[in-house]
């Protein structure tokens, strides 16, 4: 049936109110009509609390208006029009794919080698030995592209596979309405039907109890079917406080990989990816110039970029190591000044809670020794200065001894998360 | 020029629950000095020619909302749906007022760094800023300081804000300074001496909302009086805005 009442009402709106709080509050309704009621669909609460309070009186007795003998009821509430209400608070409309996000624009490095190795095999074999696939790592290094890359490729090889990628806050999200609007068991078929399901960030699951019950039938019912699953969280997955210990247990039964930050090499050939996507050719000089500075995560590559990108356009300038520096004055001049020696030192002695001094001391106990060699290790990576410098700067060590503390990092980075995760978030203070 | 708009918008912004930017704040009435690359970005997103996610910073005072307001009134002037959020007034409520957003073309949240203490806000405006990148909508955002020194404790927000395109705005100097004033003024049918406008600049505090509330008042007392806007006339009406 033709929306013919709201279009009456309509167009006595248009002539009664601005055209601003027309376009902002009025059009996006939507209407359904079945004589007796007048059901307004507003898309975000929003609108739904703004029209309730200004418009609704106004939109009844428009209605009255039209139909004075038998004026229909005016009802409002948040949805759209696109599919039954029912069934849009239930599924996800879509995968939500970004076709943008492919194997092909994910630059491999040594820091996400196997993240990328685990993925594409996966694409081969899904439902196969790495299930669930879970890859972890800090915020902005790509987790999130090599989801959708695994999601896009799956596509292509499996047209008809039902391949959805979501945030885990839709999970949530979209279970609270199924409760809500009595339809559980929808909620259950539906996640449960898809053939891959690939969900970002999971350490937003935590403290969630009933949430995380659902998703734990999810998974189970999905690996039962040999249905693949995909999960990214922000680290390892026994490491998230908040989660259920069988929830824990159960994601590290397939293949656990980490993603790390991208090292210099990989960064400079991110931003010349990314600059040829925007259709930019970026110079080397100034792929470099950008990597050597900006070191925490892709994003802050990204942004960087971003920027520079922008102010050519504006300003019609070509893109030169010298455009670059102006471009970007106002964040490399925050990263000069944070990443001296001795910030290095204040800021790791203020992480593990322990005395600058001790910090500088000839004291060897281990939990003196750990955080010195992860600040030596730290003034290698983000500073100039030589290895005799660096031990001059630590109490007057010789640099075999840097050399030393530089080699056991690594080394130990590689074998105990908790020491990786503390590098990598002092790591993330310092170079942002 | 006050349209009904403006009238209604006036009397809007008494309410407690008013999410409508207010439209004094346009483009024409921006005056941009050093922060013509600024503007720019921000009148593409008005017109939806780019789908794009812009961070503006800079000191209280800048511009910063005002610009966000002025994007806002032109993507709506394009029959878009706009919804302007300060979050400065909105912080003590429930988060759940960031949900389902994904269907307005333009979301402006104003004052992010208000939501440092506030971790359950940071986590809306997280996922808020993910679905609307999943929908291709456009977002707008401000705060004082970059995103890495907002000092919000979820690093995946700040992690996606250092991803956007991050604009700093400029104070503009003494001459711009006078020449926002005056055509603020004058828009309103005021004329707004130079030297008047040294004036406040030197005495007043220097932010915009205030300057629109005395504008309301030189208005009223100069029809009263039926004076021109002098030094001494102006000093006048503070004096006695001061003693109410």
């Amino acid at each position: 049936m033709a929306n013919s009442l709201w279009k009456g009402c309509l167009r006595r709106l248009e002539r009664e109110v601005p055209d601003q709080q027309l376009n902002t509050w009025i059009r996006p309704l939507q209407a359904q009509e079945d004589g007796k009621l007048l059901r307004l669909l507003a898309p975000n609460r929003f609108v739904l609390d703004w029209v309730r309070d200004h418009f609704a009186d106004r939109i009844q007795e428009l209605l009255v208006g039209q139909c004075p003998d038998c004026p229909p009821k005016l009802k409002l509430e948040i949805g759209t029009n696109l599919a039954p209400t029912r069934a849009t608070t239930v599924h996800p409309s879509s995968s939500l794919l970004n076709p943008n996000f492919t194997f092909d624009t994910f630059v491999e490095g040594k820091s996400n080698q196997l993240a990328r190795a685990a993925s594409s095999q996966l694409v081969e074999n899904p439902g196969g030995a790495y299930n669930p696939l879970f890859i972890y790592g800090g915020v902005g290094l790509g987790k999130t592209h090599l989801m959708h890359a695994i999601g896009n490729a799956l596509l292509q090889r499996l047209p008809d596979a039902e391949v959805l990628y979501l945030h885990s806050e839709r999970f949530v999200g979209d279970m609270v309405k199924a409760l809500q609007h009595n339809a559980i068991n929808e909620f259950k078929r539906y996640y449960r039907g898809v053939n891959a399901l690939l969900i970002d960030d999971i350490q937003f699951f935590a403290g969630k109890e009933r949430s995380q019950e659902e998703f734990f039938h999810t998974f189970n019912a999905l690996l039962e079917g040999q249905q693949q699953v995909v999960m990214s969280c922000d680290r390892y997955p026994k490491e998230v406080q908040g989660l259920e210990e069988r929830l824990k247990s159960r994601f590290g039964w397939g293949l656990t990989v980490a993603i790390e930050p991208p090292e210099f090499e990989t960064r400079a050939a991110i931003l010349m990816t990314k600059a040829n996507l925007e259709g930019i050719e970026l110079p080397h000089e100034v792929a470099f110039f950008i990597a050597k500075r900006i070191r925490s995560n892709v994003r802050e590559l990204e942004g960087a970029l971003r920027r520079v990108i922008a102010n050519s356009y504006f300003t019609g300038e070509r893109i030169t190591v010298e455009f670059t520096k102006g471009a970007l004055r106002d964040l490399l001049a925050l990263h000069d000044k944070l990443v001296t020696i001795e910030n290095i030192q204040r800021t790791v002695a203020e992480y593990y809670k322990i005395r600058l001094t001790d910090l500088l001391s000839k004291r060897r106990s281990r939990s003196i020794t750990r955080p010195r060699q992860i600040a030596m290790a730290l003034a290698k990576s983000l500073t100039s200065h030589s290895l005799p410098e660096i031990g001059n700067a630590f109490g007057g060590r010789d640099h075999t001894t840097v050399l030393h503390a530089c080699r056991k990092v690594a080394e130990l980075m590689k074998a105990d998360t908790r020491l990786a995760e503390d590098y990598n978030n002092l790591l993330r203070t310092l170079s942002t | 020029m006050v349209g009904t708009g403006s009238n209604d918008c006036s009397c809007g912004r008494q309410l407690a629950l008013d999410f409508q930017w207010d439209e004094r704040f346009d483009f024409a009435g921006f005056v941009a000095g050093p922060n013509a690359e600024a503007v720019a970005a921000l009148e593409l997103i008005g017109k939806g020619d780019r789908r794009r996610v812009i961070y503006l910073y800079g000191e209280p005072g800048v511009g910063k909302s005002h610009l966000l307001q002025a994007a806002c009134g032109e993507a709506s002037a394009w029959g878009r749906a706009v919804v302007y959020l300060p979050l400065r007034q909105l912080v003590n409520r429930s988060p759940r007022l960031l949900q389902e957003l994904e269907g307005v073309d333009v979301v402006a949240l104003d004052d992010l760094d208000c939501l440092t203490k506030a971790i359950e806000w940071q986590q809306a405006a997280f996922h808020l800023f993910n679905r609307l990148q999943d929908a291709g909508r456009e977002l707008l955002m401000a705060g004082p300081r970059r995103p890495a020194k907002l000092g919000l404790a979820l690093p995946d927000l700040v992690s996606r804000l250092q991803g956007v395109l991050v604009l700093r705005l400029e104070k503009l100097g003494d001459e711009d300074n006078v020449l926002a004033l005056s055509r603020r003024a004058q828009r309103r049918g005021l004329e707004l001496p130079k030297a008047t406008a040294r004036y406040l600049l030197n005495h007043c505090r220097r932010d915009t909302g205030y300057f629109f509330q005395l504008l309301d008042k030189f208005d009223a007392a100069s029809l009263q009086a039926q004076r021109r806007l002098t030094v001494p006339f102006v000093k006048k009406v503070l004096a006695e805005a001061n003693n109410d």
